[in-house]
């Protein structure tokens, strides 16, 4: 791993980290796309969370609420996970394994604006998340950038 | 030929129906379960040969419209009977005749027990049966569309539009945002075509034909983990060898997609076991899940919500194997299936 890399690493969990005190969400979470050749979107940074399973998961580009924000580049936010279009195991995981209620997403740019991650913030307990949420979300990534 | 009637009429008295022969309104012979009926319920043999006589006579006169219908010459008469019991349900039987010595008059009275009611039964649990396989793979059609449009067809448009910006890009010479269009693009190919290969594998896995059973059982494994984050082992034992047939691979290989299923959308599975083992002349499959568990005798009866379960059991039967699912509430699920083998 290069220094460079290893910083990105530190700063990743520290955006994580810092949102999860900061904010009263349950959960919050970075997916990012593999530098590899299949480009694959995995989650790689946590808080909050409950088990180490997002890990495994690859997101399908299109299909769930973090896949949407990937594909179209634009935030999401849901207050009623359970009976959302893509609501099951299978479209949305993260919100899944994490039993999580609501979320909010917001793409992750790189220098080229060009999506190459989310930012997923959520609550287990029915609390609302609102277009403010996905403002502060931005906010946080603003200084991160 | 002494020991063979003594055989056929072991077989006379320990049938389930009740046989009575009469000569006239004689009773000639009947067996145990006749004998029963009319020792514990007072079955009155004078009436129940009242009551056919008088239906056969009427089916043989010649007032009766269906006279010499073909159908009804062919087929035995048989009227259903029921038997009032006291403090209880009354039984039903159908009360079937047949001719044995149409010039001396004999003939049997045979009471048809449950059996026929369990085959009607049967029956209308093959229509239920069909009409849920059709409404999965109805189901699994919208999924698929679904999929397709909302990730290949958005997928393939968004390179589209990326093309545009290219040449758009090449007019205005900024080699740069023709650098970063065709990452872009070169990304957004990348996940349709992961899509399509994990759409492609759902459907039919290709793995299966080429590399057996084995190989696509943990390709399937893997495409579930990354889906869904659970722990999912595949293990095969002395499978390398194996020769099975295509009908028995592919059920194997629903039934592990179907139990993992399962465990996943009801049971909220942390882990999934898979164990694929051949023994001599035998193939094993089994799916162990760590989920929340079920009480098996609630389900496994015929109440509509448990068809899933129903057709498993049907496809594996078809094929000569057996299956079982073994689970108690807060305790997992363990579905096994076994045939046998050459």
């Amino acid at each position: 791993m290069g220094d460079e890399k290893i910083a990105k690493n530190i700063a990743y969990h520290e955006l994580v980290r810092t949102i999860h005190q900061q904010e009263d969400f349950d959960f919050v979470g970075v997916a990012l796309q593999d530098a590899t050749s299949w480009h694959k979107i995995r989650w790689q940074y946590a808080a909050g969370n409950t088990n180490q399973r997002f890990r495994k998961i690859i997101l399908r580009s299109g299909i769930g609420i973090a896949g949407l924000v990937i594909r179209t580049g634009e935030p999401f936010a849901e207050n009623d996970l359970a009976h959302h279009q893509y609501a099951g195991y299978m479209s949305q995981p993260i919100t899944m394994i994490e039993h999580l209620t609501s979320a909010v997403a917001v793409p992750i740019f790189d220098e080229d604006q060009i999506v190459i991650g989310v930012l997923l913030a959520g609550y287990r307990q029915q609390q609302s998340v609102t277009a403010h949420s996905s403002h502060v979300l931005q906010e946080y990534l603003q200084q991160f950038q | 030929m002494l020991e063979s009637v003594s055989w056929v009429e072991k077989n006379f008295n320990e049938t389930p129906d009740a046989i009575f022969i009469f000569r006239d309104d004689q009773l000639l012979v009947s067996n145990h379960a006749a004998q029963a009926l009319q020792a514990d319920y007072a079955l009155s043999t004078a009436y129940i040969t009242k009551l056919m006589n008088s239906v056969v006579r009427q089916q043989r006169s010649n007032t009766n419209d269906c006279f010499n219908c073909a159908a009804l010459d062919m087929a035995k008469t048989a009227i259903p009977f029921t038997l009032p019991v006291k403090d209880g349900h009354s039984l039903s039987f159908f009360l079937v005749y047949s001719e044995l010595d149409p010039a001396q008059n004999v003939y049997s009275l045979t009471l048809k027990s449950n059996d026929l009611m369990q085959r009607v039964d049967q029956l209308a649990q093959q229509r239920k049966l069909v009409q849920y396989v059709n409404r999965a793979h109805e189901e699994e059609r919208k999924r698929l569309s679904q999929d397709l449009h909302d990730s290949i067809a958005q997928g393939v448009y968004s390179s589209i539009m990326g093309v545009r910006h290219l040449e758009s890009a090449v007019q205005d010479a900024d080699s740069a945002a023709f650098e970063r269009q065709t990452k872009q693009i070169e990304s957004q190919l990348y996940a349709t075509l992961q899509e399509i290969k994990g759409m492609a594998l759902d459907i039919r896995p290709s793995v299966l034909d080429s590399f057996g059973l084995p190989a696509a059982l943990k390709a399937l494994a893997k495409r579930l983990e990354e889906n869904t984050g659970i722990d999912i082992t595949v293990v095969a034992r002395d499978t390398a060898e194996l020769k099975l047939s295509e009908d028995v691979q592919t059920v194997l290989y629903r039934i592990a997609q179907e139990a993992m299923t399962n465990a996943l959308k009801h049971a909220q599975a942390n882990e999934i076991n898979l164990f694929l083992v051949a023994h001599e002349h035998e193939i094993s499959l089994e799916v162990i899940d760590d989920g929340t568990g079920f009480d098996v005798k609630q389900h496994i009866s015929f109440n509509g919500h448990s068809l899933g379960l129903l057709n498993m059991n049907e496809r594996v039967k078809s094929l000569n194997g057996t299956f079982q699912i073994t689970s108690e509430p807060g305790s997992g699920t363990t579905v096994t299936a076994t045939f046998p083998i050459a």
